[in-house]
């Protein structure tokens, strides 16, 4: 196979007029246009696995011209991260377009909202195999202009308002990022990761230490790392379920993979050796520790059912930043990735039930709801599920990522002294998210039923919440085939 | 070999052209059926007769062996005086020339289907445009500063027409404003000139550099910087000379908005740039680089924060323009390669953003919208037209996958480049506002609801033009090569600056 990545991007842009026209017709058929194309992607993707599990390098690269003049290509490429990575998110898509089907079902502009969604897809995906960093930030605001759009469009409450916070969040976040890539540019006279990453070395310690703040701040941004976390919750509320799936499963682990790959995998390694170093990662793991204990907090009073979820997202991007701060260890940087897919997959499933909820009552106030057990057996299943691996209890997905984390954290004890505190915090932490996790159950499906004439939701809604709540558990049992793709990405982490 | 008539052919089928529709219009108007028709096609003759001009000048230029980079062109073998005019040919000016009359002749269109108002008149306005079209691409090629002036003063000339085209109070006002403000700008630039002249002798481009090369007493050169500076800054709109720009522009028909931020603004960014840095190279001649840096960031933050209180959307969109001038200063105030390319670059791509998005706001304000609580829900009732401002609108926030990205992107590289990271902050600092205040317009078009549910029909001729000008916007976004090549002598020649 020569050529399997640039179709992967290709098809889901040409399908998106296809997707439009479609939808006037009938927009059942849209999503299930969307789901096949995601299908079609991942089929695409596998066809690198075998490069990746046995190749050399342990990557898949493709390269056309694009940018001579700014020495750009148009370079794609996957190894085990991006592979797990996109392969994930095509997962997300394609259940939230099926979780679309009755969920969106009243709404209207139903093509626009299916044709957005399609976009969506390029950029997310995008973001995760390219190794340019232009084509990199292409793909980081496409990922945020039809987000805006779905959540203004298709919102709760203000949409707008919401869909406005987030963009110029993150889009403020974006021109750092932005400023950071033009600073390599000038640097390294050079877009590729793995060049640029092999000039810095040799460029002044003090330009770089400046690179990979900008860069970190502004990917912290779009990760929801307290103290710029503000836009989250309003987002994640507001937007309708399938986006909330999506913002919360993906577009906020894309930041943590930017900071894994951009910051920590590219710019760091100049500096590493030098003081400031430990410092930047001294510095994640606080700024993980804050978000860690907010996020779960906060989640423990909140009574809106949304945002108990958006607060227990800002919470696991906590841990994922703590893991992120123990780079270069093989364990927590495996488990850190782990912990993204496994947090997609638990936080998306929790929101789409959350969803599903949502629609049956029409309330949103988790001290309104009660006994809805009976009422709605799958939902509730799932819900469990999800509130369960979100509470990392074994055997559901996030407990292995979690655990792996800590076994590097543990780890790292040994050579560096100052993360004894902080992992002692993160074990709290941790026991926080059983709370709120418990809460969330024991509110909403357990005790007397408080709502009459409750029934389950329809099929596809049902359908959707199943597949998720499958892979949580298949991912908790047999977390293997991941932790063998992100290990064998370890070419790229060892420094 | 390039005679002086192959150079001033573009130039000479504008000029004439201008004088030739006055009675060309006023005949059409006598005859019964088929005006529109036979209108479109005098004028797509005259750009197409110009267009081939052009293209006959490049490749006579680049067949040139040995390339002589900068090409001066005068009417005779031996120059009469120290005053003859000069004509210049390089790869920016051919750059330049070829914005002026592509884009020139998409907004020359929408004009054309446009001007249904004051029929009386139009065949003058028609007139007008285009003899200042062919004075900007006389400007492009003016190889003196005597030249540049006249050119640049029958620009002024013309677009005052422009403005005052509908002669309300508020026009007359804002013409006004311009006249005054253009001619002290005048005022400053020959006095500025007559000081330069006095140290060296000559007002021809390489003749003056050179002499100011040499000079070593520069005190007097600083004062005669300070009127061109504050002359060509008055005319390209800096912060603080900005106020005439946003009267003069809202205050012209819709279609001269879209005319002047495509052709006349973008030509006096051009002349900065042009006699800033292939003149006034800092270093060697004169080091004003802080002084325009603190310029650039003056007008930047002044620009996007007096877009972000307006409410009339095309005044809105003229401040946009305003901190335009300010992010192309960012590339100009680098005095690097990369800088020039970005310049460039932006100069065809602001070019384009802005005149698509006076063009959409032209068929709204047709309709009577123009104020933010007019385009409430406007995205429901006019799609395809707010669709078209809506993308100008990320372009200029610098979103990829449009050009304005790639146009920022070039612009704050090359301030890093030249160690102004402050500069190159501020510069994305107020580019998040302007995300902010275009979002809001964004908000007002597609969240609120409109005052009436009916959906309006919208011009179809006028919407051909726009997504003509769309499309240019996305593929100069995905694949900027195309465009980047055509820079690229101009980067090439750089080392070569006689």
């Amino acid at each position: 196979m020569q050529s399997a990545l640039l179709p992967t991007l290709l098809l889901p842009t040409l399908a998106a007029p296809f997707v439009y026209l479609i939808c006037k017709r009938s927009s059942k058929v849209a999503a299930l246009v969307i789901v096949l194309t995601c299908a079609a992607d991942i089929a695409l993707l596998s066809t690198t696995a075998p490069y990746i599990l046995n190749g050399a390098s342990h990557r898949y690269v493709e390269s056309y011209s694009w940018i001579p003049v700014l020495h750009s290509s148009f370079m794609l490429f996957v190894d085990g991260i991006s592979f797990s990575m996109a392969t994930i998110t095509l997962v997300l898509i394609s259940t939230a377009a099926l979780f679309s089907i009755n969920y969106m079902q009243e709404r209207k502009g139903l093509a626009e909202y299916y044709t957005l969604l399609t976009l969506l897809s390029v950029g997310l995906v995008g973001v995760f195999i390219t190794s340019n960093l232009m084509l990199f930030y292409f793909c980081w605001e496409l990922m945020l202009v039809p987000s805006y759009f779905i959540i203004g469009g298709w919102g709760y409450k203000e949409p707008y308002r919401a869909a406005f916070k987030f963009f110029i969040f993150t889009h403020a976040g974006a021109v750092f990022v932005l400023l950071g890539i033009g600073a390599i540019f000038m640097v390294t006279g050079d877009l590729d990761i793995f060049q640029a990453r092999a000039a810095l070395m040799t460029a002044n310690p003090e330009i770089v230490k400046w690179i990979l703040l900008s860069l970190t701040a502004g990917f912290a941004v779009k990760m929801a790392a307290v103290p710029v976390h503000m836009w989250l919750p309003d987002a994640h509320s507001e937007a309708p379920a399938p986006m909330s799936a999506l913002l919360s499963g993906v577009i906020i682990s894309a930041g943590a993979y930017a900071i894994l790959r951009v910051s920590l995998g590219t710019v760091f390694p100049a500096v590493m050796s030098t003081s400031f170093g430990g410092q930047f990662l001294h510095g994640l793991a606080v700024l993980g520790i804050v978000s860690a204990f907010f996020g779960s907090l906060i989640a423990l009073v909140e009574p809106d059912i949304k945002r108990i979820i958006a607060y227990s997202s800002i919470a696991h991007m906590g841990y994922v930043l703590f893991g992120l701060s123990l780079f270069p260890f093989q364990e927590a940087t495996t488990g850190t990735v782990l912990h993204l897919i496994n947090h997609a997959v638990s936080k998306g499933l929790l929101f789409l039930s959350a969803g599903a909820v949502m629609r049956q009552l029409e309330i949103r106030d988790v001290r309104e709801m009660g006994g809805l057990a009976g009422q709605m057996p799958t939902t509730a299943t799932t819900s469990t599920i999800a509130a369960l691996s979100i509470a990392g209890i074994p055997p559901f997905a996030c407990f292995i990522s979690e655990f792996l984390i800590f076994v590097g954290a543990f780890q790292t004890i040994g050579n560096d002294g100052f993360y004894l505190i902080p992992t002692a915090l993160m074990l709290i932490a941790a026991v926080l998210s059983l709370a709120y996790a418990l809460r969330f159950v024991g509110q909403v499906f357990l005790g007397p039923a408080k709502h009459e004439k409750v029934s389950d939701v329809p099929p596809f809604m049902r359908l959707a919440m199943v597949v998720l709540a499958a892979l949580v558990v298949v991912l908790g049992i047999w977390p293997t085939f991941f932790i063998q793709l992100i290990m064998s990405a370890s070419s790229f982490l060892a420094v | 070999m390039i005679e002086i008539l192959d150079v001033s052919s573009p130039i000479i089928v504008f000029v004439s052209s201008s004088l030739l529709t006055i009675p060309m219009i006023k005949k059409l108007r006598e005859r019964e059926g088929g005006k529109n028709a036979l209108k479109v096609s005098w004028f797509l003759a005259i750009f197409i007769a110009a267009a081939i001009g052009l293209a006959n000048l490049s490749l006579r230029y680049y067949a040139q062996t040995p390339l002589h980079p900068f090409l001066e062109v005068t009417l005779t073998a031996e120059p009469l005086s120290i005053f003859s005019s000069t004509l210049l040919v390089d790869a920016v000016s051919i750059f330049m020339a070829t914005i002026f009359t592509v884009v020139g002749a998409i907004v020359f269109m929408y004009s054309v289907f446009y001007v249904d108002y004051d029929e009386e008149l139009s065949e003058r306005y028609y007139s007008i445009m285009l003899m200042v079209i062919g004075c900007a691409i006389g400007t492009a090629f003016a190889g003196d500063f005597l030249t540049l002036f006249i050119f640049w003063e029958a620009i002024a000339a013309g677009s005052s027409f422009l403005m005052l085209y509908w002669r309300t109070p508020k026009s007359i006002h804002a013409t006004l404003k311009y006249l005054v403000m253009i001619i002290m700008a005048s005022a400053f630039i020959v006095y500025g000139l007559s000081i330069v002249y006095a140290l060296t002798g000559t007002l021809n481009f390489w003749m003056v550099r050179h002499a100011l090369m040499a000079l070593k007493d520069k005190r007097l050169l600083e004062i005669a910087f300070i009127f061109i500076a504050a002359g060509y800054s008055i005319e390209a709109a800096v912060v603080p000379f900005h106020m005439w720009l946003p009267d003069a522009y809202t205050a012209a028909p819709a279609s001269s908005s879209a005319f002047f931020s495509a052709i006349v603004d973008q030509g006096s960014y051009y002349v900065l740039l042009r006699v800033l840095i292939y003149i006034l190279t800092p270093s060697t001649v004169l080091p004003w680089t802080h002084t325009f840096a603190a310029l650039s960031a003056l007008t930047m933050v002044v620009g996007n924060l007096l877009a972000l209180t307006e409410r009339s959307v095309k005044r809105l969109i003229a401040n946009v323009c305003i901190a335009d001038v300010g992010y192309n200063l960012v590339a100009v105030t680098s005095v690097t390669p990369l800088g020039i390319m970005g310049n460039l670059y932006f100069f065809l791509v602001g070019g384009i953003t802005t005149a698509l998005s006076f063009m959409a706001v032209g068929i709204f304000n047709r309709m009577g919208y123009e104020t933010l609580d007019d385009f409430s829900g406007i995205g429901r009732k006019m799609p395809l037209t707010s669709l078209a401002l809506l993308l100008a609108a990320f372009s200029f926030a610098g979103v990829p996958p449009l050009a304005g990205f790639i146009a920022k992107y070039l612009v704050f590289t090359s301030a890093i480049e030249a160690g102004l990271s402050w500069l190159a902050v501020v510069g994305v600092l107020t580019s998040v506002v302007q995300a902010a205040y275009l979002l809001r317009l964004i908000n007002y078009m597609y969240a609120k609801r409109p005052r009436e549910e009916k959906g309006i029909e919208e011009p179809r001729e006028l919407l051909a033009l726009i997504f003509v000008l769309v499309a240019a916007v996305i593929v100069l976004g995905i694949y900027p090569t195309i465009a980047l090549n055509l820079i690229n002598p101009v980067i090439q020649q750089l080392p070569f600056v006689p």
